[in-house]
């Protein structure tokens, strides 16, 4: 009987419940190689939790606060204000123009060393030429939907 | 340098200018945006959908002398911008899926005609046909559905939830009409695109795949011995629909052809004396809110454009068959022709 | 001689127009050949078919061939396909040796394009009967080999397995779509997530995220690198580049090229996998793979040559079975059909003319790209001494941009641009590995899709090993590809372990 021992692989999928077997799989092995890394390393992983705490509230290291916190919430910022916007303007892509002029303009200065007039020049001058041709050549030349 | 830049800035800004003022105007008697989003319930742009709603989107736009855009986004997202958008900034195109979705009760289909308003119909895709192998022992579809009654399995590639089933579940509400507690032997192999449904042909996965006259014509004129030959047994379109094709057909074959696997010559019985028909009818949808003035506006451009006969020849050409009908009858019809198709469903499930 | 008669300037200068269009788009970090070739399709319609068919070879071409820009000047891979170009191309650009590596990259770059255009031209019927031949157990198998490309890509194996198979688990996110023939359920998600997540997240975003946004968090939080005494980019310094880096690289190009080719014919695959696949196995199968990931030019060659290669190889089913090989052939179906051609076994047949004018547009796009890149390079090169406060600003804006329209136009895409930047950045704080992670992202969709119809058309697991010698062939592949893997592992630990005794 041939046959019968390869009948141990049958595996039948019940069509309505095919969209839970394949992630099934792999959560478990997720699962597994969670624990496996927790169990291997787990002496490593509280002082290293204290260590990245320390580092984000400034007092290990040199971690620039300013500027990464600073861009989290510029780039929120962005994309919310640009949502909103475009329902103000709806199809025409000035949503995405007026917001990136301001984007572009104030992420520059926040990363900028030290400014300069001429730094502070360049600056704005890209913040209102970049994001133009950006949004003339993509949504009016070649007629990409922004928001 | 600087001087370069802005006067470089000063000309971009100007023309955005322009590009503002053309773009916001539109006839008075016609609330529609100057720059109108067309969303289609498919994300293809080298499908069916997107091609006919760009030849109609384009002729539109020129008409109302706006700016229109398709934008290929899928059914969820388009069902989606279209509940956000109560201006009529956005509208959207798709066919039966639309309904059959909900019928089929597809996660996240919602029943278009509360929610959405119908609007017109514009074209027909007459290709949606069913195919087996060019050396299969079935020659008809009788022979299919004899074979069923006789406790054979029919396997048959379908993409489930919409178009794509709804002839396979003709064809098995047909046989459990005609040889009642046998319809079981008519299986569903559900996959995905096109490439799939072939494949499962190919590997003798399936017994017969659903197609399209338009993507599997060619594979019906290879010669036997090859290993992906098809032959048509099924075009669900009505008669009339596949009359009105040009009559070259499609590929080598001809209307004439063509006309040998649709009702009366293939019948698939419905129950009522009838015979099961399905054509893949375009149509748009709104939102509920949208204002009706709108609509009219878009229903007499339409009816213009259609007036003038330039969109027929353009659509044809592309083996689309004109079928314009103003938003108010289109949706009694459409709601008309989906409680014929739930009746089906219902019965199947039941 | 009615093919001459085409072979007009206009047709030239459309394909010229296309590729310089077309790389332009790749080397903006987020945008794409695809979406270059989908932008300009309606365009097509004016061209009438053969120049219009000419635009999109040449865009298709300059896009893929664009991306390596970004991977090495910038570490962000221009589209998915280059991801394997960062590995070698960024190290060389911190050693100033960006024009080098630019340069191996654009000549890898031409040979795997002129040799796929040549194996489409002669072979394309005979390969797609070849194709036909993987089912979906088969397709399966390829993808679970470059799933096991991770372990040799990998720096730490626990680590590279877990990113992986989290990469998979976050593409499952979604419904299973009824498209590729699921149930459209959803799954791994709160009812609350099903609004947004009802199409799960879309490769695009995330590899944009986890590679631009979170690389630039993660200079943020150094206060810039632009700082004095800290290891800035040279555009000079390091060596120069000479046709002799290729030296004893033919192997490297014909297997890299011929992998390349093959990944692009089989519809669903997807061409990423391609050059992953093609830099593990110079890796496994090179005598000298000490280097890769480094900064070795062999690393550019597999990447850029398979990537390539795609072109050709997508364009087999597409011309010969009306099936495309990608998502960017899927969009040169319309420009066919909107000129009423209709593709299908029996195209190169009865369009001889145009299967011809296809070949000669292709060859063209790939000559015209090299002769466009080689000369440009240095000058784009420069990317990297504008200063960080001006191109990374303009950077997160381009990576917008490619978000919303990669589906034309849904705001979630630009918010998964944020979500997955900073998942990007956490992961690499807490040591997940972000290039195994993309590689089970982008297959994890299809792994799945292929192995549950896998099962479900037969019912029984052992149809994995018996469904046909191809399947045979492929698990062969696969135990090699593993072994090799664990073999270089022990090998480097020992030299590493003997050099520190020494």
């Amino acid at each position: 009987m041939d046959s019968h021992w390869l009948s141990l692989f049958d595996v039948t999928i019940d069509f309505s419940q095919s969209h839970l077997f394949f992630p099934r799989i792999v959560t478990t092995l997720l699962g597994i190689l969670l624990v496996m890394i927790l169990v291997t390393r787990y002496r490593r992983i509280v002082p290293a939790l204290r260590h990245a705490g320390r580092v984000v509230g400034g007092r290990e290291g040199n971690f620039d606060r300013k500027r990464f916190f600073g861009t989290l919430v510029l780039v929120t910022l962005y994309f919310y204000l640009m949502g909103v916007l475009s329902d103000v303007f709806p199809n025409t892509g000035y949503s995405f123009l007026i917001m990136s002029v301001l984007f572009v303009f104030s992420l520059s200065l926040l990363y900028a060393e030290r400014l300069s007039r001429r730094i502070l020049l360049i600056i704005t001058l890209n913040a209102l030429i970049a994001p133009a041709i950006a949004w003339y050549v993509l949504a009016q030349l070649f007629r990409i939907t922004l928001p | 340098m600087t001087p370069i830049w802005s006067k470089a800035c000063l000309a971009l800004l100007a023309s955005a200018a322009i590009g503002l003022t053309t773009s916001a105007q539109a006839a008075d008697d016609c609330p529609l945006p100057g720059n109108l989003r067309v969303v289609i319930g498919s994300t293809s742009t080298g499908g069916d959908t997107y091609q006919n709603s760009s030849i109609v989107v384009d002729q539109l736009a020129k008409k109302l002398d706006i700016n229109a855009k398709v934008d290929a986004v899928g059914v969820m997202p388009a069902f989606q911008a279209l509940e956000r958008s109560r201006h009529g900034n956005t509208i959207m195109i798709f066919h039966d899926g639309a309904y059959l979705g909900n019928l089929y009760g597809v996660n996240g289909y919602p029943n278009i005609f509360d929610k959405y308003i119908v609007g017109p119909t514009i074209a027909i895709n007459p290709g949606n046909a069913y195919l087996v192998p060019k050396d299969s022992p079935y020659q008809t579809l009788d022979d299919i559905m004899a074979a069923a009654g006789n406790g054979k399995q029919i396997r048959v590639a379908i993409q489930p939830g919409g178009v794509s089933e709804i002839g396979f579940s003709a064809l098995k509400n047909a046989v459990r009409l005609k040889y009642p507690g046998k319809e079981g032997n008519i299986v569903a192999v559900n996959t995905g695109s096109q490439a799939d449904k072939n494949q499962l042909l190919f590997d003798g996965a399936a017994d017969v795949i659903n197609g399209s006259v338009q993507a599997n014509e060619q594979y019906t004129q290879l010669p036997a011995d090859d290993q992906k030959a098809m032959r048509f047994v099924w075009i669900t379109a009505r008669h009339d629909t596949i009359a009105q094709t040009e009559a070259a057909g499609m590929g080598d074959t001809s209307r004439e052809q063509l006309l040998q696997y649709v009702t009366p010559n293939v019948k698939v019985p419905m129950g009522d004396g009838q015979d099961f028909t399905f054509d893949k009818e375009f149509f748009f949808l709104y939102n509920k809110d949208m204002d009706p003035a709108a609509v009219k506006c878009i229903d007499t451009a339409l009816a213009d454009i259609y007036d003038q006969g330039e969109i027929q020849k353009q659509q044809k050409r592309s083996f689309f068959i004109p079928d314009f009908k103003p938003s108010a009858q289109a949706a009694t019809y459409l709601e008309k022709k989906s409680e014929e198709y739930r009746t089906i469903i219902d019965d199947l499930k039941s | 001689m009615d093919i001459l008669s085409h072979l007009t300037p206009m047709f030239f200068t459309l394909i010229a127009a296309g590729t310089l269009i077309g790389i332009i788009f790749g080397a903006i970090p987020g945008m794409t050949a695809t979406m270059a070739v989908a932008v300009c399709l309606p365009l097509t319609y004016a061209f009438g078919l053969v120049n219009g068919i000419a635009l999109l070879l040449g865009l298709y071409v300059g896009g893929i061939s664009g991306g390596m820009v970004p991977a090495v000047l910038l570490n962000i891979p221009g589209t998915p396909s280059s991801i394997t170009t960062t590995f070698d191309g960024y190290p060389m650009a911190q050693r100033g040796e960006g024009e080098r590596a630019l340069k191996t990259g654009i000549v890898a770059s031409i040979f795997g394009g002129l040799f796929s255009a040549a194996v489409l031209f002669f072979f394309a019927p005979v390969l797609a009967d070849f194709a036909i031949k993987f089912s979906y157990v088969e397709k399966f198998l390829i993808i679970l080999l470059a799933l096991t490309v991770i372990a040799s890509l990998c720096s730490n194996m626990l680590m590279g397995i877990f990113s992986g198979v989290l990469g998979v688990w976050l593409s499952l996110i979604g419904t299973y779509s009824i498209t590729e023939g699921g149930n459209g359920e959803p799954r791994l998600m709160f009812d609350f997530m099903q609004y947004y997540l009802i199409d799960g997240f879309s490769l695009l975003p995330v590899l944009i995220g986890i590679f631009g946004l979170s690389t630039i968090l993660l200079d943020a939080e150094n206060g810039f690198a632009d700082a004095p005494g800290q290891g800035r980019i040279k555009l000079k310094g390091g060596a120069r580049f000479s046709f002799s880096i290729f030296k004893g690289q033919l192997v490297n190009l014909i297997r890299s090229s011929g992998i390349g080719t093959f990944v692009g014919m089989l519809p669903g695959v997807g061409g990423s996998a391609a050059s992953v696949l093609a830099y593990s196995q110079e890796k496994n199968f090179s005598r000298d793979s000490s280097q890769m990931g480094k900064g070795a030019p062999q690393g550019i060659v597999a990447s850029e040559s398979s990537n390539n290669a795609l072109t050709g190889g997508a364009l087999v089913p597409l011309l010969s079975l009306g099936i495309p090989g990608d998502s960017t052939t899927a969009i040169l179906i319309g420009a066919f059909t909107l000129q009423g051609i209709q593709v299908g076994p029996l195209f190169i047949g009865n369009n001889m003319d145009t299967w011809y004018l296809m070949i000669i547009a292709l060859v063209a796009a790939n000559v015209l790209m090299f002769g466009i890149m080689y000369f440009a390079i240095r000058h784009i090169a420069k990317v990297i001494e504008v200063p960080k406060y001006i191109l990374y600003p303009l950077i997160v804006m381009m990576c917008v941009v490619g978000a919303y329209a990669i589906n034309y136009g849904i705001m979630f895409d630009v918010w998964t641009l944020l979500i997955f930047g900073v998942f990007g950045y956490v992961a690499q704080k807490i040591g997940l590995e972000v290039v195994p992670l993309i590689i089970g992202f982008i297959l994890g969709k299809s792994a799945e899709v292929y192995f549950v119809k896998s099962i479900e058309s037969y019912g029984n697991l052992t149809i994995f090993f018996t469904k046909s010698p191809i399947a045979a062939f492929l698990w062969v592949l696969i135990a090699v590809s593993v072994a090799f893997a664990i073999y270089l592992r022990v090998r480097n630990r020992r030299r590493g372990a003997s050099s520190l005794v020494e």
